[in-house]
């Protein structure tokens, strides 16, 4: 369908703020471009307002998505009908991008710095899938039916009829063969009797969220390998989680463990507003690494959005409406997806800078009044689909000011999310890692690895080792009986042996269901026997001392067997030395 | 070419100027202030945000003296920066002017001081250790070439002498030396530390001075980084002394202040993060090409200010200087883990056991101050304690290579602890416990 070219032109600049005069028509939300010194730079129109110096015409507000230096008041701006969309086909994994879909190798093959203007297509537009159609000339179908498939690795991808489709028939469909993105390979009229050709791409709107087909309640949990999060606060299959933390207390680290360990089949990383080196390190390490379920390389089950900090704050926001529809795209497919977006807190300063570039009345720390409910708005995306079995699970860093929990964007992520993982600097400053305070910041609505009341009892030994801490902080450890004493070597023990967790160790780096089963029986059991031991001659402060020197040895005892028990004989020896440690039996080591 | 001129200012404030309507300037381009009557070139200034009822200008000398009569002529270009290997031993000002009374430079070329983002597909995971000698950093926060790393100090913290000790070890082909808001002690300072060094031939040193023209302190990072950059493109390793961004920051509160900008937290504009993160992530490691490593000073009053607070987000990790030690619990250095898996094989055991020591031993710190720390076990953890802030975290003791650092931690340990209590594992007990 042809269009009329709609043009305005610039009558004010400010940063990134834009305003053009138009005359005609202009719709909210569309996108646009601004011809600066040769460049098209592209922008999405934020308010549409009367102009007060020319009764007929408008003035468009539009945010610009790259650098405006050298723009000048008259230059042209031709606006595009179509809202912020994203390319959506076979190809999307493995591929890596700016915040606005610009494939970023072929951008390196034509400068090494982005510089505005510089565009390259989403996906490879040479590449052949071997499409083969599951439709036939004259179904009936509509929108997100699938007319046929290719695969994309190891993914059956469905062709599907654009979401924005109603109902259609379809009119002719090419028989099983190669093909790229540009080649039409069916078409189809709908009820309007408009003709589309379909191809193995087609662009969505980002703020059009794809539908569930049958939304349901996320009811499986995700072995994400790291275990204070599947013991304590475990999240499920198209669940959401926010996880705040000062810097420094490892929001990245925490990431980079769920790229590479969490089963999934598929992982979108929208990094967005962080550091670039991070992003790096994932396409370029972790390429390296094989993906836990299959084997492969890491990178077959991702794709990346790297909207680093020093890009376009325009582009922030965008990148993680972008990200999201890629998510519920291979949701609707019926993959499980784990969307991992780094960080909610930059995208929700990209809001602040524009609303206060806008004039905007703020709220709290100046955001936009409107804050918390964008971002319910955001996690509210994710979920899972029981008609196609596939799940979206939406898992989002914060980065509170000052490490501040109370300001606005943790308190409105926590009010958002299913599970929250707060990380502590306290425990970050004794670099007890990972720094997930397990007794202050973690709640959760799913459903753990352990039962209910296991998951309780390992909480309530870590409170009262918790008490018991600053007890001996503030009256010191002869005022703590000797039962109470041993309590908190327990809970000491669990949190070193358990709890911490050494992300860069091969082994240790990860644990899967079954053994975490195992570490939790030899913990249950530590929590409920009671030590034997003699004290036959000894005084309470004795005591203590060979309790201590006890559990010193079991814990550096447990901590190497985090480190080497791989086989069945290796990993039973937890159990035996757990029974011999409550025994004290003599044992050999 | 005949320069388009306009001879009406119709405000000028503080470090801005604005004229009616708008003389055809594009965003950033520069313009060159005039006196009316003489011609005399008087400042250049820079179009912030343009409309068609009015232009605005950041100027770059200041505002004194300035009238409405004074005289714009429009030059049809972004500030560039001047490059030229000449520059190497050279001094200038925060637009790249000379300002150490030497000869003018003919410049090789001019560059763009937008600071484009590099393409993150032509940086290299950096793996590469600059060693400082200082075992606080080596052992237990190792530096990496194309890291970018602040000092977190209180204002009368010797993070100058720490900035200037780590830059003479640091052995980077080309030193760039940014500094905002200095004293003239502290320029002083640098400029003979780095000529005594015989580091002088390969520095060039950008330098505000406090009390100079905010605009041109607000220009220096992005001057100096261009420059810095264009070396890195030939190849260069380059290393830039960052210092003090705190008063970068407040520079550009100030004028945020100007413009009448919503403030966000403490009177910072919105976009500090973003502003911030714009320079710091000119530090890279280039696929071809040489590198950037910034090293920064940001000054402090508390962690939670939203300088350094923002700046911590940026960069990776920070050095946190503290009654003339550098503190473990509050440093990080996020490159370390690229680079101390392949050192020696105590290297990463050790740096976890005796951070995790020094935890409880702040813990136990803190109870003898309430008198509650009397255990045999306490007192240990006291005396390591004292030991540690003595011998490890002193960043200005005699520099120790990586292998004598560690053994220093290991006699530490073992003059204090047994070896159970340790939490090392029996392996490495068994090669240097008894060594």
């Amino acid at each position: 369908m042809m269009k009329n070219k709609r043009t305005g032109t610039l009558i004010s600049i400010q940063d990134s703020l834009v305003k053009a005069r138009f005359y005609g028509d202009v719709i909210m939300g569309e996108t646009a471009e601004i011809a600066v010194d040769g460049k098209m730079l592209q922008a999405e129109v934020l308010q549409i307002t009367p102009d007060p110096k020319k009764e007929d015409a408008g003035i468009a507000e539009m945010q610009v998505f790259e650098d405006l230096t050298g723009a000048k008041i008259g230059d042209e701006v031709e606006f595009k009908h179509d809202a912020l969309s994203v390319l959506l086909g076979p190809g999307l994994l493995t591929s890596i991008w700016d915040g606005l879909q610009n494939s970023l190798y072929p951008l390196s093959e034509q400068d090494s710095y982005l510089k505005p203007g510089l565009k390259a297509p989403a996906l490879d537009e040479e590449k052949l899938w071997e499409f083969t159609p599951s439709a036939k000339v004259g179904d009936a179908l509509k929108g997100g039916d699938a007319i046929g498939w290719v695969m994309e690795g190891r993914f059956e991808h469905k062709i599907l009829v654009p979401f924005t489709i109603g109902k259609c028939v379809l009119e002719s469909i090419i028989e099983k063969q190669a093909v790229n993105i540009k080649e039409v390979v069916a078409v189809i009229n709908d009820e309007q009797g408009t003709r589309h050709e379909l191809k193995l791409v087609f662009r969505q709107a980002v703020k059009s969220p794809i539908p569930f087909q049958e939304r349901a309640i996320p009811n499986k949990t995700i072995s994400t390998g790291v275990r204070v999060i599947d013991l304590l606060a475990p999240v499920s299959y198209g669940g959401t989680v926010g996880n705040p933390g000062p810097f420094g207390a490892g929001k990245t680290v925490m990431q980079h463990s769920l790229c590479k360990y969490a089963l999934a089949d598929i992982i979108i990383m929208a990094a967005c507003g962080e550091r670039a080196g991070e992003a790096v390190e994932v396409f370029k390490d972790f390429a390296e690494l094989s993906d836990p379920s299959t084997g492969e390389s890491l990178m077959n089950r991702m794709c990346i959005f790297g909207n680093t900090s020093s890009m376009p704050v325009a582009a922030r926001e965008a990148s993680v409406f972008i990200a999201l529809t890629v998510g519920e795209y291979y949701r609707y497919q019926g993959y499980n997806v784990i969307l991992l977006a780094d960080s909610t807190s930059r995208w929700a300063q990209a809001l602040r800078e524009r609303s206060g570039r806008q004039g905007d009345i703020p709220g709290p720390e100046a955001f936009p009044m409107d804050i918390p409910d964008q971002i319910k708005g955001m996690y509210q995306r994710a979920g899972a689909d029981s008609a196609t079995g596939g799940s979206l699970t939406f898992i989002g860093t914060v980065s509170p000011a000052g490490g501040n929990f109370q300001e606005p964007v943790t308190q409105a992520t926590m009010d958002a999310t299913g599970g929250f993982w707060g990380l502590s600097q306290d425990r970050a400053d004794a670099k007890k890692y990972p720094a997930i305070d397990p007794l202050v910041y973690t709640t959760s609505v799913y459903d753990s690895f352990i039962s209910w009341e296991d998951r309780e009892k390992i909480l309530q030994v870590l409170n009262e080792a918790n008490g018991i801490d600053q007890t001996i902080s503030t009256i010191g450890l002869k005022k703590v009986p000797v039962e109470k004493y041993e309590l908190y070597q327990k809970g000491q023990t669990i949190d070193f042996c358990v709890l911490q967790q050494d992300a860069f160790h091969d082994l240790d780096a990860c644990t899967r269901p079954e053994r975490l089963q195992i570490i939790n029986q030899a913990v249950q059991k530590l929590i409920d026997q009671p030590m034997q031991y003699s004290t036959e001659g000894m005084d309470d402060e004795e005591v203590k001392e060979m309790i201590k020197s006890k559990f010193d040895n079991l814990r550096q005892w447990w901590k190497e067997w985090n480190t080497y028990a791989q086989d069945e004989e290796q990993i039973e020896t937890l159990a035996i030395k757990i029974d011999q440690f409550i025994l004290q039996e003599e044992y050999a080591s | 070419m005949i320069r388009k001129e306009i001879n009406k200012i119709s405000e000028v404030g503080k470090a801005l100027i604005s004229v009616e309507g708008n003389p055809g300037v594009a965003l950033n381009h520069v313009v060159e202030l005039l006196n009316a009557d003489s011609n005399q070139s008087l400042s250049f200034a820079k179009a912030i945000n343009i409309s068609e009822d009015s232009t605005r200008f950041q100027v770059f000398n200041g505002t004194q003296g300035l009238s409405t009569k004074t005289k714009i002529r429009i030059h049809e270009r972004p500030l560039t920066a001047g490059f030229s290997k000449n520059m190497l031993g050279r001094s200038f000002d925060g637009i790249g002017e000379v300002n150490d009374g030497g000869p003018e430079i003919i410049y090789e070329k001019q560059l763009s001081t937008r600071l484009d983002t590099l393409n993150p597909t032509v940086r290299l995971v950096p793996k590469q250790a600059l060693w400082t000698g200082i075992p606080m950093i080596d052992v237990f926060n190792t530096l990496v070439k194309s890291q970018k790393i602040p000092i977190f100090a209180g204002p009368t913290e010797p993070y100058n002498k720490l900035l200037s000790q780590i830059a003479q070890g640091a052995k980077a082909d080309v030193i760039i030396f940014a500094g905002i808001g200095l004293k003239f002690d502290e320029y002083q300072y640098f400029k003979n530390e780095l000529s005594k060094s015989g580091n002088m031939d390969k520095t060039i040193m950008f330098s505000h001075l406090a009390g100079e023209s905010q605009i041109k302190g607000l220009m220096l990072p992005d001057v100096a980084l261009s420059v810095a950059r264009e070396f890195a493109d030939q190849g260069k390793d380059v290393l830039v002394l960052l210092t003090d961004m705190t008063n970068w920051s407040n520079i550009l509160r100030n004028v945020a202040n100007y413009q009448d900008m919503i403030p966000s937290l403490q009177g910072y504009p919105g976009s500090l993060y973003s502003e911030l993160a714009k320079r710091y992530e000119v530090a890279a490691d280039i696929e071809g090409a040489g590198s950037i490593t910034i090293i920064g000073a940001t000054t402090l009053e508390s962690l939670e200010d939203p300088v350094p607070d923002n700046t911590g987000y940026i960069t990776e990790g920070q050095f946190f200087l503290e009654n003339g030690k550098l503190k473990l619990a509050r440093s990080l250095s996020r490159l370390k883990q690229q680079v101390n898996g392949d050192t020696r094989n105590d290297h990463r055991a050790i740096m976890t056991a005796m951070a995790s020591l020094l935890a409880e031993a702040e813990k136990a710190y803190e109870a003898a101050e309430v008198g509650a720390a009397n255990d045999p076990f306490s007192q240990k953890l006291l005396r390591y304690r004292k030991d540690f802030i003595e011998k490890v975290e002193e960043p200005f003791g005699k520099p120790l290579q990586l292998e004598e650092a560690l053994d220093l931690c290991w006699d530490i340990l073992r003059e204090h602890f047994d070896a159970a209590e340790t939490g090392l594992s029996k392996k490495l007990i068994d090669q240097y416990w008894n060594k």
